[in-house]
């Protein structure tokens, strides 16, 4: 079967100003890894706007108001210190969302197993009447309430291994148990969420990582504290927040996850999907600032998911 | 052999040392540290009294990675005043401090320097590399 690689060249024209550590070059250094022969089976689509309804299942209406009319002519328009729009962005972040939606209706139609939107900006922490942290709108859970609403399945799981907490995310659906969120982090860091404590209605599962952490620590959590769970929740469809910002090499940070740590807890994530729910797995790019440790982190993570299937017959 | 013990702060203190104040702003102590290369300085108020040191290493912590933002806002951190980031209330030391006790407390407290008070004003700083000094100079063959 089949990967898609969803993705949009406005993605490349959202920047955020001189030297912003989210920038245009990272998904540069993606496609450059991507476009390497060993990823030729990949079938690249564009990612489509996301429409208002699929938009406005996480975000109030006045909320897509006020940020489609902040989109500036030109020059940049701050949205918080550290999160801008310029021109191009607003159909970026419509993309970045609506890319989730199309790859749960190729999935869902039988066209691929999986797929990976490397779209930016990036979601996670886009709460439903705020942007921050680099992000507009929260694509992930975009995606999430779209597959439950659309395809009318029971459960749906996030894993979120982006270094920062995924608030927005978790804010979307702490108060729904038809979704699970679980998130690996560094602790304490931004935006300050993320305690093991946070439970939501049992159906959110915080792992925080004290910083130098590394292969032992997230291995180790994945299999004590995040799988379990996740199996018990018997997910119909996974999504994963794929941030590679606790790299070893990343500027933002001071976990110590290698290529390989992803490797693994990507097929892990697969083995459950394969267990549950077909394989159906959806992966988005959050964060990640080493465009090096980037392009090699996404590499090993979408080669894995282009050997799902052959996990998916083991399984 | 014995000679380092005759030795008292004020032997190997800096006397009236560079002081700085308050509302110096982080941009200007960071100039002060690269053109001096001194570990810290003392903050003095209006009135000349100490009020803090403040060190390479506050400066430092100012810019570490904090929940309130996903980056340190490098520029607008450098315009924050030294009362930020001063150590309040440091521990100083008298000119007639025996040198062998101020060596302990540099080494216990982990301390590259320490302001010399005396009733109540600044008179000097002293730091690792003084006590260092006297003891090459007391130790020579």
């Amino acid at each position: 079967m089949t990967t898609l690689l969803y993705n949009h060249p406005v993605c490349m024209e959202h920047d955020m100003g001189y030297g912003h550590p989210e920038c245009p070059d990272r998904l540069v250094a993606i496609y450059g890894a991507l476009k390497q022969p060993a990823f030729a089976a990949l079938q690249w689509r564009d990612a489509p706007a996301a429409t208002p309804e699929q938009l406005i299942r996480v975000h109030p209406q006045r909320y897509l108001d006020r940020i489609m009319a902040a989109v500036p002519k030109d020059g940049l328009r701050a949205l918080d210190g550290d999160t801008a729009l310029c021109p191009s962005s607003g159909e970026a972040a419509l993309r970045a969302a609506g890319a989730t939606c199309a790859a749960v209706d190729a999935i869902m139609a039988g066209e691929a197993d999986n797929a990976f939107c490397a779209v930016r900006p990036p979601g996670h922490h886009a709460e439903p009447g705020r942007a921050m942290g680099f992000c507009v709108f929260n694509n992930v859970a975009v995606g999430a309430i779209h597959a439950r609403k659309v395809y009318g399945l029971d459960r749906v799981a996030i894993i979120d291994f982006d270094v920062h907490h995924g608030n927005g995310t978790q804010a979307v659906f702490e108060h729904q148990p038809e979704y699970m969120y679980l998130s690996s982090h560094q602790w304490p860091l931004y935006p300050g969420t993320g305690r093991s404590s946070e439970r939501g209605v049992g159906n959110i599962v915080n792992l925080p990582l004290s910083p130098y952490s590394g292969s032992e620590e997230i291995r180790n959590g994945w299999a004590t504290l995040l799988a379990p769970p996740l199996r018990a929740f018997r997910p119909d469809f996974i999504f994963i927040s794929a941030g590679f910002d606790a790299h070893r090499l990343d500027p933002l940070a001071q976990l110590n996850f290698t290529e390989d740590d992803y490797a693994w807890l990507t097929r892990e994530i697969l083995d459950i999907a394969a267990e549950f729910c077909k394989g159906r797995v959806i992966s988005t790019l959050e964060g990640g600032y080493s465009l090096s440790a980037l392009a090699a982190s996404v590499a090993v993570h979408v080669r894995a998911l282009m050997e799902a299937p052959a996990l998916a017959q083991i399984a | 052999m014995y000679e380092f013990l005759k030795y008292t702060v004020k032997d190997v203190m800096t006397p009236s040392p560079l002081t700085t104040t308050p509302d110096t702003l982080l941009r200007e102590l960071e100039k002060i540290f690269e053109t001096h290369d001194f570990n810290g300085i003392p903050v003095l108020n209006h009135e000349g009294r100490l009020v803090g040191m403040v060190t390479k290493y506050d400066l430092l912590k100012a810019f570490i990675f904090t929940p309130d933002s996903p980056i340190p806002r490098y520029g607008l951190i450098m315009d924050r005043p030294a009362s930020s980031v001063m150590s309040l209330d440091p521990v100083t030391v008298t000119p007639d401090m025996p040198l062998s006790r101020l060596l302990q407390e540099l080494v216990e407290l982990q301390t590259k320097s320490f302001p010399v008070v005396e009733n109540g004003r600044l008179v000097g700083i002293i730091s690792r590399e003084d006590v260092l000094k006297a003891l090459r100079r007391t130790t020579e063959a």
